[in-house]
């Protein structure tokens, strides 16, 4: 429980802080920090219906700052979480190249869904295609390029939690045995 | 089954809130809004020192040329002044400056000044937040405007907070009028940093260099906002269609304050009609307010 709070915890912060920084700076430039720990997550998380809420969540709050449609990130962050946990068991997603090529795929991937998504639901007469190639390879190489260290922060903060969860039971079991 | 489940809770949401949006009313429920609220002091103080920053840099730049643009703009205000003088002579001539001045007084406009505090966290599209909400009598469907023109509209509403889609997102459609010709066509946004002029070709007397504002028609934007400048007229070939590139009259890039104008409808597109060169008298007369 306590991970999951910590990893729902950081997603949040993470997209407040890309809100931020969309304020000051074009969004293709700032990496999707959102969407990399899901992808993070989904690498390494054990849990999948704890994966997949926590992946709904992050997506619900970006849809929230965001002028997508409420449930529109939380479904793409869904996919992303099991595309990432799926082929983490074929692929080394730890390492960083591999992560990296995985992210800028996966990036390319779920800004069609974004256009599949909000054509699908565009109100009548506004045509939503992809973006502009250059603004979708700059964001997916950002993305890619971020990827290995939000993996790497995503595991100290994992480490951490689990480290102090870790360190309580062993006090309860010290008293325990004291007692 | 959970994937389902949660895959099914998502699209449910998807069209409820395209629902809300379409029936132009979407105050987030209190859970979501409570995040939206939330997230302005956050973003408020992670924005705060890069801010600073620029903000000190933007007042060096600001100081750089600052004689140059004090000359420029004098020689501006000379040539406005004469303008106005023109304009008003004009106006006592036709007997409706005491028409429109008792008409401004009679229609304030509630205009409500609003900080940005973070832009859209996917670059797919183009939204703000701003630090003004229900609690402040803000309200879904809400033009949004600069001092340079219009900026875009509400989509959500929280009680702290707002959302805007600015005019430059893919899903912004403004009916819009050349203000020279009087043609008329829809604006959409492209999802970059300049818009699309969409109109008929018969009749379409559009230039490089025309002003483009709202035309009223549509009944979100009132009347007479501006909303950019032409700078390139496609070749329509055969087409009935045809589109020109506009450059917004705001820059998005350097948006920190913005004005939601609180009442729209009837009595604004009045105001603006009246304010207006060329416009009949019975365009200006009385309409009752809704």
């Amino acid at each position: 429980m306590k991970p999951a709070l910590a990893l729902l915890l950081l997603g949040a912060v993470a997209i407040m802080f890309q809100g931020a920084a969309s304020g000051l700076l074009a969004t293709r430039f700032i990496p999707d920090l959102g969407f990399l720990i899901v992808v993070a997550v989904g690498a390494r998380w054990r849990s999948l219906p704890g994966g997949l809420v926590l992946a709904a969540l992050i997506g619900y709050a970006a849809d929230l700052l965001s002028g997508s449609l409420l449930g529109q990130h939380a479904l793409l962050r869904m996919l992303a979480f099991l595309a990432a946990r799926v082929a983490s068991r074929s692929l080394n997603l730890r390492g960083s190249l591999p992560q990296a090529v995985f992210v800028g795929l996966l990036t390319l991937l779920n800004a069609l869904g974004v256009a599949v998504l909000t054509s699908f639901f565009a109100p009548p007469g506004a045509v939503f295609g992809l973006p502009p190639a250059n603004a979708l390879l700059t964001h997916a190489g950002i993305n890619a390029a971020i990827a290995p260290l939000v993996a790497l922060g995503t595991d100290r903060v994992l480490a951490l939690v689990s480290d102090e969860d870790a360190g309580r039971r062993l006090l309860r079991f010290e008293s325990r045995r004291a007692a | 089954m959970l994937v389902i489940a949660l895959v099914a809770v998502a699209l449910v949401s998807m069209v409820s809130d395209r629902r809300a949006l379409m029936a132009g009313g979407r105050e987030l429920p209190w859970g979501a809004g409570a995040i939206l609220d939330l997230a302005v002091p956050v973003q408020k103080l992670i924005a705060m020192p890069a801010g600073i920053v620029r903000d000190a840099w933007r007042h060096y730049l600001d100081l750089v040329g600052v004689q140059e643009e004090n000359e420029r703009l004098r020689a501006r205000l000379a040539r406005l002044a004469e303008d106005n003088l023109q304009l008003q002579e004009a106006l006592v001539a036709s007997g409706r400056l005491q028409q429109i001045a008792e008409m401004r007084d009679d229609f304030e406009i509630p205009m409500l000044p609003s900080e940005l505090v973070g832009g859209d966290v996917s670059p797919w599209f183009r939204s703000v937040s701003f630090d003004r909400g229900l609690g402040d009598g803000v309200r879904s469907g809400m033009p949004v405007i600069s001092e340079d023109g219009l900026v875009g509209l509400v989509t959500a509403v929280s009680q702290r907070a707002s959302r805007t889609m600015l005019l430059l997102d893919r899903q912004s459609a403004v009916d819009g009028t050349v203000q020279r010709s009087r043609a008329r066509g829809i604006v959409r946004g492209r999802g970059s940093d300049e818009l699309e002029f969409e109109f008929v070709v018969r009749g379409g007397d559009v230039r490089v260099g025309d002003i483009v504002i709202t035309s009223g028609l549509g009944g979100v934007y009132p009347k007479g906002l501006r909303i950019g400048q032409v700078t390139a007229v496609s070749d329509p070939g055969a087409r009935l269609l045809q589109t020109a590139t506009v450059a917004p009259a705001v820059d998005f890039g350097r948006l920190e304050q913005v004005f939601v104008m609180l009442r729209r409808g009837p009595t604004m597109e009045l105001l603006y009609e009246a304010g207006e060169p060329g416009v009949t008298a019975d365009a200006a007369s009385p309409k009752p307010a809704s």
